[in-house]
């Protein structure tokens, strides 16, 4: 039982922080219906920039908030002047220029902050929050649950109560007609890439402040892997749909994995061939996803 | 734009020109092979960039599993990204055959070879639902997957884990071949001879100058097939269903036989790279087969030019030589040192990639036919197989340059 919570308690940590970056996949899938290969090369640039700050003497809560900025800059650049230009409906140039992208910010970050992990400041202070029996539910954890209910209560105001975030569930349902009523869909698809970067720096952060991990360029590989099955279980245009998936991944992760790794020695390294099982079968069964939007082709 | 020459497809003269410039490229690629078998390297400032046999065995390799991307990616249109798997498999095979059960290690493509192709229709089955960005994905989840695959504990008498897997590959180049006989030939040429070295090769350059042949061999092999396959019918409907996937069904293409098809190939070509690479290196180790190589096969497919066999070519070399030669990059004037550290030639090859995407979408292969279309243009038959008269007229130019982009191109 105690090893179950703890078990438990592991997966809702680390679906949390899947469901971040599933998160921040959903808001460029909405926007572009383009899947942003980047996403977690981006974060990790992001989380970098705030380590950087930090180590600088900006106190860490401001140079996360900061870095966030600061990505969302770079992503509202990067969508001006690598992905606008392409039609959207075309997906292998898109799909090329996140892959460079990908190459390049992974290697630049190499190359500027090298390839040793670097232990990143602990966000959410020390300690056990509830210790039941032997199973510990840290303070972390509760820190990344509150940032995931934060991160998408803002993004629900932001997207029901604000002009902009009008605009952009405007332009996410139907690009064609919302450019005829006037919305400027440029600048709009741009808000979702900066608001998308931001969030997965976030993300990346938080990802890297759980006192067993450090950060270092290749750290979201296969955080990306998780995320996008994650998005692809909730439904890749759903923002709660990306929280659902992305616990559930947790719990695939930290609780079947473990047990069938118990019960039929099923190795732990192949968590990520989980993931990318339940990402194919997803796709298989049911292509939207538990709460996304069926897709219609035209022909 | 008119071109300096023109010939009709299918006369002598084009039959002449054929074989010229093949002709042409083997005797180039011959010389290259004894130009560089001693490890060659320029020096430009501090900076040295080596040009060897091994870097273009590689690069052989690579190509080979290109030239399966572009099959199913250039020709059947399919975003399947993850042919580090094949690539890796084909190599881990070869390498296990070798090793443990002493196979020659070219016979092991007769087991890698099928056993790819059946492994790529199977995992090909799910992507005949799975379309786009989302083939994408769950393909580079594959190539992901694989190294901890082969790190499996109960797989780990095959693959000796972590460690990798050393095969004692021993081609030894038969003694009929006389290389020294060549290499005093060459090396005795006015003017160019100090290019070749001077004395006979050694023993362990022979070898290598004997495996880059074998390889050549087999990859041309492989591109000849290939091209042959695109010429024929199941090739005709791999291109309608990258051009029109409705518009192909309804004209009565099996969809599900085309693409699981391509998956096959291409699989099977990425195993066959994966033996020639496991051929040159002699070791076959994890590292060697992450996403970043599939990754990188991809910039070779896009930089060499989506749906071209040439590209494919173009591209195995670039990502063989790029990173090599970036990393031997350490003076640039107005960049400090420490950024020409790490791994500078990612970035290049990410840089290139998005360019590429913007100016040339059609790869390096597209822009050296541009080049091309201004010298010698090949234009097809008239239908009729009438007696249209040579191309030299006003009218005549006018035809050729509306049949441009159907020109039918070789190689």
């Amino acid at each position: 039982m105690e090893l179950f919570l703890q078990r438990l308690f592991d997966a809702v940590s680390n679906g949390s922080t899947y469901a971040l970056v599933a998160v921040a996949l959903v808001l460029i899938f909405k926007a572009t219906t383009l899947i942003n290969f980047a996403q977690g090369e981006m974060g990790m640039l992001g989380a970098f920039f705030a380590l950087q700050l930090w180590l600088w003497g900006v106190p860490m809560w401001i140079a996360l908030v900061l870095a966030m900025i600061l990505s969302a800059i770079l992503a509202a650049g990067i969508e001006r002047v690598l992905i606008r230009p392409f039609d959207p409906a075309d997906h292998l140039p898109l799909v090329i220029i996140t892959l460079g992208l990908f190459l390049v910010i992974n290697a630049v970050a190499a190359i500027v902050w090298r390839f040793d992990p670097r232990s990143f400041p602990n966000l959410f202070g020390d300690g056990n929050a509830i210790s039941i029996g032997g199973a510990n539910l840290g303070w972390y954890t509760v820190g990344t649950i509150i940032t995931v209910v934060g991160v998408l209560v803002l993004l629900q105001l932001l997207l029901t109560r604000t002009k902009i975030g009008l605009a952009f569930r405007a332009v996410s349902s139907n690009l064609e007609s919302s450019e005829l009523v006037g919305i400027r869909v440029g600048p709009t698809l741009q808000f979702g890439w900066a608001l998308a970067a931001a969030v997965g720096t976030l993300a990346a952060a938080v990802f890297v402040a759980n006192p067993v991990r450090q950060l270092e360029p290749s750290i979201m590989l296969r955080v990306l892997i998780f995320a996008a099955a994650a998005a692809a279980l909730g439904g890749l245009d759903s923002l709660w749909g990306a929280v659902v998936g992305g616990l559930s991944i947790g719990l695939v992760q930290s609780v079947i994995v473990q047990y069938l790794n118990q019960w039929f020695s099923f190795p732990t390294t192949m968590s990520l061939a989980a993931a990318v099982v339940v990402l194919m079968v997803v796709l298989l069964v049911k292509p939207a996803g538990l709460f996304g939007t069926a897709a219609v082709e035209r022909v | 734009m008119n071109a300096r020459w023109t010939i009709l497809a299918g006369s002598p003269q084009h039959r002449t020109y054929k074989l010229v410039t093949w002709t042409l490229f083997a005797l180039f690629v011959f010389l290259v092979a004894f130009a560089y078998v001693d490890v060659g390297s320029i020096s430009i400032g501090d900076n040295t960039y080596n040009i060897s046999l091994i870097r273009l065995n590689k690069a052989v390799a690579f190509a080979v599993a290109i030239l399966g991307l572009q099959v199913v990616v250039g020709y059947t249109g399919q975003l399947a990204l993850g042919q580090s798997f094949f690539f890796g498999m084909g190599a881990y095979i070869a390498a296990w055959l070798v090793a443990d059960k002493d196979w020659p290690v070219l016979l092991t493509l007769l087991i890698v070879i099928p056993a790819c192709f059946l492994v790529g229709v199977i995992l090909g089955l799910p992507a005949l639902r799975i379309k786009g960005l989302y083939l994408a994905l769950v393909t580079l989840g594959m190539a992901q997957v694989f190294p901890s695959l082969v790190k499996l504990e109960s797989l780990q008498d095959y693959t000796n884990g972590s460690g990798g897997k050393i095969a004692d590959i021993g081609l030894e180049p038969p003694g009929w071949i006389p290389f020294d006989g060549i290499a005093e030939f060459l090396q005795g040429i006015p003017l160019l001879g100090g290019y070749f070295g001077d004395g006979p090769i050694p023993e362990k350059q022979e070898e290598r100058l004997w495996k880059f042949f074998l390889f050549m061999l087999v990859a041309g092999i492989c591109f000849w097939l290939v091209a042959n396959l695109i010429k024929s019918r199941p090739g005709r409907a791999m291109r309608a269903v990258r051009d029109n996937e409705t518009g192909a069904a309804v004209s009565g293409i099996d969809l599900a036989q085309t693409k699981t098809l391509a998956f096959g190939v291409a699989s099977a070509l990425g195993g066959v790279g994966g033996v020639i690479y496991v051929a040159e290196l002699g070791i076959a180790s994890p590292d060697d087969f992450t996403q970043l190589v599939a990754i990188n096969f991809i910039v070779g497919l896009v930089v060499g030019g989506v749906g071209t066999l040439s590209g494919a070519a173009v591209g195995g070399l670039i990502i063989a030589i790029v990173p090599d030669w970036a990393s031997g990059t350490q003076s640039v004037a107005f960049i400090p040192e420490r950024w020409l550290q790490g791994p500078t030639g990612s970035v290049v090859l990410g840089i290139l990639l998005i360019i590429l995407t913007f100016f040339l979408a059609g790869g390096v292969v597209a822009g050296a036919r541009r080049l091309k279309a201004r010298i010698v243009q090949i234009v097809p038959q008239p239908p009729s197989g009438g007696s249209r008269p040579p191309v030299s007229t006003a009218v005549a130019d006018d035809a050729a340059d509306s049949t441009d982009s159907s020109t039918v191109e070789v190689g």
